[in-house]
């Protein structure tokens, strides 16, 4: 009995791959290996132990580990290439992610959280390439690598941020007040994966509380910026060795560069986000699921105490179960993860301006003139204008419905598959059981965060039963609604509010279908 | 052994609910946490109300009840702490299969817990002695003796107190459910002793002991998910998301309501709980029901909470890992199934 997934190049399992012209298929394939070396070597060995060390004391951080994790190349998988890392997207994080966590889901969320709080960077375009991004490869290098974390929930809105339309009845107590220069940033967010080591956060506040929806902004906060604090580390089932945090905001000041994209983008950010994690985090599960196949294969084949066992049919079975439901898992979320590079957002990363920006060295880039005009309001601009011309709302709300679709599916088959190989063990001695209750710990909150499973299959029932078109690009233009406002900005026009909340799209006469 | 009265059964499970809702539940998270002080402050109490000697009649310190109330006795406790219900149902388990003699040099308060031999495990008898080993004894970690149920012939049961030479525990720390009831390995090869420590048939009373044993996890798995819908359905009012209640919610209430219907289904599954403990094919059909229920139910509260419920803080995911070992104990709900299933193909051989 082999005790490994049967191994099947990627562009065997996945045709649609070569067919993706910005993705180099050798290289995922590469990338890949990596991975699960690093897994092997580096997370496995450490997962119990560090599982029940931050059990009792969940602030435990293993340092160690991210170093070790930034020499196999695990931190700049999204971090594009003009600004030093691998240039990956959703593909490549999800391809990883299915690799560490069959060995660790908690070890791996803490790259995965890193992911996630440099991908609102990204639709900030050329503008971040010189600054905190080529920071973090930077610091890669000399051994003191930097973490980051995406901060959007908060304790009276955790669902409620996670969609647009929600996201205007919300209640949501944190505020980004303006101030000459900046904002200050005051509120709590809550549950925040490596909140409480990353240097640096991408953070979701509105600058009108009066209306969150229109005035979401993404900010990069400097976590060493006076007035921030973590105020908890929760103790959690599972996941453990990624701390979630408590964060507070006492009047932080972000000065206004520090706006990712736009004044106001934040919740259709936040959708082009969540459309691009939730494949990998759809990848998690199936990892998480993997992992326990993998166990039980292995115990079955190598422990006396399980003699005999796989000659029952009943064995046999739910075996073939778990395979199935594992090859399902990962058909969607590879599914939900091209569609997103190839077709939803490929147009954008391959972009001849993009890419030929990205040619420029960025000893040039980062002069004076040409950072000045990359991170104008004109450049802002063009950027989300880059955007509308390379991809439209269907087409995002399309892959943000996959993506939900995988994230779900998956979440349900890593609880069903470590509940099942739990089961066939039992209570029996040694490290097998304590790694399988450990997996199926980790595996419920696949089914909660990224939103829970059922807000992700309400979102399925919009892009996909409904065909409903969300409001999920940033519009056109911001136009300031108060001039008086406008002065207190620092000159570049920065910071404008439409002045009419975006109406949801295609929802009309004709069923919605657009 | 006689059962009780109505009226005196419904004393005893108000007696036994009054005590999980003002003693144990507030001490749940310290109790899932291994702390002995406090199981030991817990079994007191317990002890004083007369929990752990239900089925012994008043010779032997007992109430002299019948199983219908331990059974009852104990689905309340585990809306309390499922671990804790769990030691009492192994305690009473284990001192009703002990002789006259046996018990009456077990001192009163004493803690002693049934450890069914799991099928495969490699437990012998011969000449006089018990040798073998045992994996995630529930409840076996610190208690004062231990009755060993063994897989196969004759003698049924064993009796060993904790001092008895020859016997090894050690603490199994990766115990992830049912924590109250602490888990050990144990080696033993202990020789037959004039006092305590020998055979015992493996009855008690009328009933089977892994018949009971079953049932009783039955009882505690639903105990567990009783406490997991009231705090989801608490929760579920209190939590406004979407401008609401988030119990306004289908999603929510849906999950809601197929946790009611799990509930409501018990007093079907569960008629004649006297009955159940004599009836070892009847037993182990309404364990895997009882337990599969509550795995459905406390997963849903987990997901009611949200991402609240993923925080050991709010007691909410612990009934989610209580009841998984409901599932596994006294075997894994599959080889419950087989077992069912070979009664079923003996009776169509013969
Ligand atoms: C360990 C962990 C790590 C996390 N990491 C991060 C992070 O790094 N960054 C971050 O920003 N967030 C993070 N989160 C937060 C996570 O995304 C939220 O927990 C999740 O979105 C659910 O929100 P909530 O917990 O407030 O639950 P609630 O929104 O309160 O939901 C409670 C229940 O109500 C249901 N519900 C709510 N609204 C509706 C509705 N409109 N329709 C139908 N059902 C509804 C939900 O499905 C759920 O069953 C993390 C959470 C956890 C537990």
């Amino acid at each position: 009995m082999s005790t490994m997934i049967p191994e099947r190049s990627l562009t065997e399992q996945f045709p649609r791959l070569a067919q993706n012209g910005g993705l180099d298929v050798r290289e995922l394939e590469r990338l890949r290996a990596r991975a699960r070396r690093f897994a092997h070597e580096h997370m496995r060995p450490r997962a119990l132990q560090i599982d029940r060390r931050t059990g009792e004391d969940p602030s435990s951080f293993d340092w160690d580990l991210v170093r070790a994790g930034a020499e196999a190349g695990m931190l700049g998988l999204l971090i594009p290439k003009p600004a030093g890392g691998a240039g990956g997207m959703s593909t490549q994080v999800a391809v990883v992610m299915e690799e560490l966590c069959a060995a660790c889901p908690g070890i791996a969320l803490i790259f995965g959280a890193h992911a996630l709080g440099i991908s609102p960077l990204l639709l900030g375009g050329p503008s971040q390439w010189d600054g905190v991004l080529a920071e973090l490869v930077a610091s890669e290098y000399d051994s003191e690598p930097q973490l980051m974390a995406c901060a959007i929930t908060e304790p009276e809105a955790g669902t409620d941020v996670e969609d647009p339309d929600l996201l205007r009845h919300a209640r949501i107590t944190s505020h980004a007040r303006r101030v000459p220069g900046g904002f200050r940033l005051s509120g709590t967010k809550r549950f925040i994966s490596n909140g409480s080591v990353a240097r640096w956060i991408t953070l979701l506040m509105p600058t009108d509380p009066r209306r969150p929806a229109e005035s979401w902004t993404c900010f990069l906060l400097d976590t060493r910026s006076e007035g921030f604090a973590v105020s908890r580390v929760e103790h959690k089932m599972g996941q453990r060795a990624c701390p979630a945090a408590e964060l507070t905001f006492d009047e932080v000041f972000v000065p206004a560069e520090r706006i990712v994209s736009r004044e106001g983008d934040g919740a259709a950010a936040t959708t082009i986000v969540l459309a691009c994690s939730r494949p990998p985090v759809a990848a998690i599960a199936t990892g998480i699921a993997r992992g326990a196949y993998e166990r039980v294969l292995g115990w079955l084949q190598e422990d006396p105490a399980a003699r005999g066992l796989a000659e029952r049919q009943h064995v046999q079975l739910a075996l073939a179960g778990m395979e199935e439901e594992i090859h399902l898992a990962r058909q969607l979320y590879m599914d939900a993860a091209t569609e997103l590079d190839h077709t939803a957002l490929g147009g954008v990363m391959s972009h001849p301006g993009v890419r030929a920006l990205g040619h420029v060295p960025a000893g040039i880039r980062s002069r004076a003139p040409v950072r000045g005009w990359l991170a104008s309001e004109r450049a802002r601009d063009a950027t989300i204008a880059l955007l509308h011309r390379s991809t439209s709302e269907r087409a995002v709300t399309r892959s943000l419905a996959l993506s939900s679709m995988a994230k779900a599916r998956g979440g349900d088959v890593a609880m069903r598959v470590t509940g099942a190989a739990l089961e066939l063990v039992g209570l029996r001695a040694g490290p097998i059981r304590a790694e399988l209750e450990k997996l199926w710990r980790d595996a419920k909150l696949t089914q909660i965060y990224e939103g829970t499973n059922q807000l992700n299959r309400l979102e399925v029932y919009r892009g996909l039963c409904h065909a409903e078109t969300m409001n999920c690009l940033p519009p056109l233009r911001r136009v300031h609604p108060d001039p008086a406002a406008q002065a207190h900005t620092n000159g570049d026009g920065n910071a404008h509010l439409q002045p009419d909340p975006p109406q949801r799209a295609n929802v009309d006469g004709n069923g919605g279908r657009s | 052994m006689s059962a009780a009265t109505v009226s005196e059964r419904a004393e005893i499970r108000a007696m036994a609910r009054e005590l999980a809702s003002r003693e144990l539940a507030p001490r749940a998270a310290a109790l899932d946490a291994g702390g002995q002080d406090v199981l030991a402050e817990c079994w007191r109490l317990l002890v004083q109300l007369g929990l752990d000697r239900v089925l012994l009649d008043e010779r032997h310190g007992g109430a002299g009840l019948g199983v219908a109330d331990l059974l009852a006795t104990i689905e309340e406790l585990a809306v309390g702490d499922g671990g804790i219900a769990m030691c009492v149902l192994l305690c009473n388990a284990a001192l009703a299969t002990l002789t006259d003699e046996q018990l009456a040099v077990v001192p009163s308060g004493a803690r002693w817990a049934l450890v069914p031999g799991a099928a495969g495990t490699e437990v012998r008898f011969s000449d006089g002695q018990l040798d073998g080993s045992l994996a995630c004894a529930l409840g076996a970690h610190g208690a004062d003796g231990l009755v060993i149920l063994l897989d196969g012939p004759q003698p049924a049961a064993w009796a060993i107190p904790r001092d008895a030479p020859g016997l090894k525990l050690q603490r199994d720390t990766d115990q992830m459910g049912l924590c109250a009831a602490p888990a050990a390995s144990i080696e033993m090869a202990v020789i037959r002793s004039a006092q305590v420590t020998g055979e015992v048939d493996g009855s008690v009373g009328t009933a089977s002991a892994p018949a009971l044993l079953r049932a009783g996890t039955a009882a505690i798995a639903h105990g567990i998910a009783r406490r997991a819908h009231g705090m989801a359905l608490e929760y579920a009012h209190a939590r406004r998301q979407g401008g609401v209640a988030i119990i306004e919610h289908d999603a929510v209430s849906d999950m809601l309501a197929a946790m009611a219907v799990r509930l409501a289904c018990w007093p079907q599954i569960a008629a004649d709980p006297a009955g159940l403990a004599l009836d070892g094919e009847r037993a182990l059909a309404v364990k895997i029901a009882a337990s599969d229920a509550a795995v459905a139910s406390t997963t849903d509260a987990v997901q009611v909470f949200g991402g609240t419920g993923y925080m050991v803080e709010t007691g909410i995911e612990k009934l989610m890992r209580d009841a998984k070992y409901c599932q596994l104990f006294p075997e894994p709900n599959w080889v419950a199934h087989d077992e069912l299933m070979r009664s079923a193909r003996a009776g169509r051989a013969a």
